[in-house]
């Protein structure tokens, strides 16, 4: 339970996707201008991810790995199984709940192969990814709390980061500076905080 | 180097890929939604960039709009003209008819020969960066600089420079999108409707004096449309002489009494050509 708890922080907060890993920076940055919006990215990243890393964290045990073709057909293989089960899901939101579908329809295909999708996947089959030490897998549990770990710490900095660009916005700033570029510094400023939390729990 | 890695990799993306592939032509039977046909052909005339400018999320959904009726098919702000006739074809709408309510005017009279300049601009032919420097060559501070932005910028070629430094607007063409209104540094293109019969013709909040010394066709706010105005729909504000359009019954008596002729009628402003014949020559 420890450890599960563990590994969420460090997906949330130590290692978060966007302000750490700088992963996904394009919705970060395309979709953050509106409050709305970036609620209902967060909510489509959020359903996306769980489902594409339960999918990969299925067909890298139960197929890539027992061929022993994994270590090098992983990012193809990941790439194909998330943007089926995109499409395939869309076409079952679609039919099934065409209120969901407007609420999410917009943002699901853009997320589609998405990086942060892929890096949550690659992350949560094959842990310390960016570590490059390949010898521990997580189980199915972990990889999901790993996951939902990331996409939650998705959501909240993007939530977050909305809400601070709409003050932005009426903000007294020098008209060079007004729309992106301001963005940019204020991201960077929150990376920089977000540093803060290295080093939490000694993880 | 053992080989039946390679065919295993094959076999292994290739059969997960074949098997997805089957899974989602079963899937796009089965759960197949039916959506006007009118979209479709819509979406593929769209230019498919998702810019978003229509103010609709992507182009699919604008073709939505479209088809629904929700919008006009010259909403495609970066497909222009072309498209928004092709589109206008596919919805059995003549695209001239269907929105005759506002269409562009340039609200200023003061072309090369009415004002002059106090300065040489010698820089790019832009309005918006002319206005930057100094408030813009042009010795009035509201009218027109003449550097043709709305021109460049109108997406149905609708706007050319007359001779006198002027633009001059095709009513035929223009779709009243307001793209130019947009543009203009000064604000001076207002969207009118066709039935609103008289304008005025300037833009300036100068004291008359100061207008009268640097332009000849500027409102010199001196009230004399106000006082001949039978339907208290004129009034002067801020130096300014404003039309009021829901009192305004198009009677003339203020076109008559301008001294300065600023007060136009529409079918009869320099910068509408309906009626003139202006070569039509489009703006690069």
């Amino acid at each position: 339970m420890e450890r599960l708890f563990l590994i969420f922080l460090a997906a949330f907060l130590i290692n978060n996707i966007l302000l750490i890993k700088f992963i996904g920076l394009c919705p970060f940055f395309g979709v953050s201008s509106r409050f709305e919006t970036s609620i209902g990215m967060s909510m489509a990243v959020i359903f996306v991810m769980t489902l594409s890393s339960v999918a990969c964290w299925g067909a890298w045990n139960f197929l890539l790995d027992p061929l022993g073709v994994g270590d090098f057909l992983y990012i193809p293989a990941f790439i194909l199984i998330i943007a089926s089960l995109v499409q395939f899901v869309e076409m079952v939101i679609r039919k099934v709940s065409p209120a969901l579908f407007k609420a999410m329809g917009i943002y699901l295909p853009l997320i589609t192969t998405n990086c942060a999708v892929l890096a949550a996947a690659t992350e949560s089959v094959k842990p310390g990814f960016w570590k490059l030490s390949l010898e521990y897998n997580y189980g199915l549990g972990e990889a999901l709390v790993y996951t939902i770990g990331i996409a939650m710490g998705f959501s909240m900095v993007i939530i977050m980061f909305a809400a601070m660009r709409e003050r932005i916005e009426i903000a007294p700033i020098p008209r060079s500076f007004k729309g992106l570029p301001i963005a940019f510094i204020a991201a960077g400023l929150s990376s920089l905080a977000f540093l803060g939390f290295k080093g939490l729990f000694g993880i | 180097m053992d080989t039946s890695i390679i065919i295993k990799a094959v076999l292994a993306l290739g059969g997960a890929g074949l098997v997805l592939g089957a899974l989602l032509a079963v899937a796009s039977k089965i759960f197949h939604v039916e959506i006007d046909p009118k979209v479709e052909l819509i979406r593929e005339f769209l230019p498919g960039a998702n810019c978003g400018a229509c103010g609709y999320p992507g182009c699919d959904g604008l073709a939505e709009a479209i088809a629904k009726g929700e919008a006009l098919s010259s909403a495609c702000v970066a497909g222009g003209s072309e498209i928004a006739e092709q589109i206008a074809g596919i919805m059995g709408i003549d695209i001239k008819e269907e929105k005759v309510a506002k269409k562009a005017l340039v609200c200023c009279g003061g072309g090369k020969n009415e004002v002059a300049h106090r300065y040489i601009y010698d820089g790019e032919l832009d309005c918006r960066m002319a206005q930057q420097i100094g408030k813009g060559p042009s010795l009035c501070s509201y009218g027109c600089l003449g550097f043709g932005s709305c021109a460049a910028a109108c997406p149905f070629g609708a706007i050319i420079m007359g001779e006198d430094g002027l633009p001059l607007i095709d009513w035929k063409k223009c779709c009243g999108c307001g793209v130019c209104v947009e543009i203009c540094p000064r604000g001076i293109i207002a969207l009118v409707s066709e039935n609103e019969e008289v304008h005025v013709l300037c833009h300036s909040h100068d004291k008359g004096k100061t207008v009268r010394s640097i332009c000849k066709k500027g409102c010199i706010g001196c009230k004399a449309c106000e006082k001949v105005c039978e339907f208290d729909a004129i009034h002067v504000v801020d130096n300014l002489a404003v039309i009021n359009h829901e009192k305004c019954t198009g009677c003339k008596n203020c076109v008559e009494k301008c001294p300065t002729n600023c007060i136009t009628v529409l079918l009869e402003s320099p910068h509408v050509h309906p009626k003139k014949q202006v070569v039509t020559k489009t703006v690069n």
